[in-house]
């Protein structure tokens, strides 16, 4: 490999079939090949340090077309890879080793962290649930309340009352989404083998209306997403004033375990 | 809202074009004023609940939050901007102020 490409690394891989990578293109619109180091599979594609270097690498992370252009092509050859494994560690947007004879060292320095990683995943999938509460119906607010004046008092006193039934109301619907977050993801871990709440979503980007009370991801055996499905049906159907949504399967991202610090709930 | 919609907002948090900054700046300062607004009626809200004003006082406190409410709104029209617009996302401790 010439000085001036690195390989970008976008998922380590456990039986994989290569065949299903065949003209598959990843970062950069170039092809994807394999790395092999004992049973560990790295998925990888030459990349132009130039562009991918270090230093090009953070400017560039800053530039949100070319961070949606590569992180699209990241995502779709990860897909590919969890689909032809039997377990795939995805690795982060980023991962740039200089060279093949790096990745193996990075396959063998790992190899502990990685292995774990792909036991927990074997035959289990990662699903994303989002609850999106509705404030209003929270909060049940009975319009009476917040009508205005009770009968003594002016315009003031009216404007008091109204603001206090006002934050009153909110502080109920937020007590109530909180509670609902919680036994929604309780009961949804129980069915997990590892579960994770992530920080809400910001509604400017994500573009949904309502307050995102939940934003969980859970690792499930594959023989039981039926029932995680159901109990997402059931429990949209039973909490008053909160929307569920199941997303997935996903690459398992939030369960790969092996960036350090990142957190884990196992069970 | 459309992906351009969010496009446009993303660029005009990063831009520094001088009306993006001179819009930043106003609401900023229209955030902290109306953070105190807020704590301030809050404030009020818990003394009126202890009972020790009179009904003359808890008036004049209603009346004085609720022009303060009537020329904030002023504002915010006058430099086009939401109620939304006025917060600070303080990241892991959330945003500065509740969305009402």
């Amino acid at each position: 490999m010439a000085d001036t490409s690195g390989g970008w690394l976008y998922a380590v891989a456990r039986e994989l079939d290569t065949d299903a990578l065949a003209g598959l293109r990843g970062v950069a619109g170039a092809p994807v090949y394999v790395v092999r180091d004992a049973g560990l599979a790295a998925v990888v594609s030459a990349v132009d340090l130039a562009e991918f270097g270090a230093e090009p690498l953070r400017r560039n992370l800053e530039d949100l077309d070319w961070l949606a252009v590569t992180a699209r092509a990241h995502d779709a050859v990860v897909t590919t890879v969890g689909a032809a494994a039997q377990a795939a560690v995805p690795l982060r947007l980023a991962t740039v080793c200089l060279g093949d004879d790096r990745v193996r060292d990075l396959l063998a320095r790992r190899r502990p962290d990685l292995e774990s990683a792909l036991a927990l995943l074997t035959g289990r999938t990662e699903w994303g649930v989002k609850a999106y509460a509705d404030p209003e119906a929270l909060a049940s607010v009975n319009p009476a309340d917040t009508a205005g004046p009770s009968g003594k008092g002016g315009a003031g006193t009216a404007y008091l009352l109204r603001r206090k039934a006002q934050l009153s109301a909110r502080e109920k619907a937020e007590r109530n989404a909180a509670a609902h977050a919680d036994r929604l993801h309780g009961e949804l871990a129980a069915l997990a083998t590892a579960a994770r709440r992530h920080p809400p979503q910001d509604p400017k980007l994500s573009g949904r209306k309502g307050w995102n009370v939940l934003n969980g991801a859970y690792l499930v055996d594959d023989a039981k997403a039926d029932e995680l499905a159901a109990a997402v049906d059931r429990l949209g159907a039973e909490l008053e004033g909160v929307r569920l949504e199941l997303t997935g399967p996903w690459p398992a991202y939030s369960f790969a375990g092996i960036e350090q610090g990142a957190e884990q709930e196992p069970r | 809202m459309s992906e351009n919609a969010h496009r446009n907002e993303l660029q005009e948090r990063i831009d520094a074009d001088p009306e993006t900054v001179e819009k930043g700046l106003v609401s900023l300062v229209l955030t902290i004023v109306e953070l105190l607004r807020q704590l301030m009626e809050r404030q009020a809200l818990r003394r009126v609940e202890d009972g020790k004003l009179s009904d003359e006082q808890v008036e004049r406190i209603g009346l004085t939050l609720m022009r303060l409410e009537e020329r904030m709104g002023e504002l915010r029209d006058h430099f086009g901007l939401e109620p939304e617009d006025l917060n600070i996302d303080l990241g892991p401790l959330g945003p500065l102020l509740a969305p009402e």
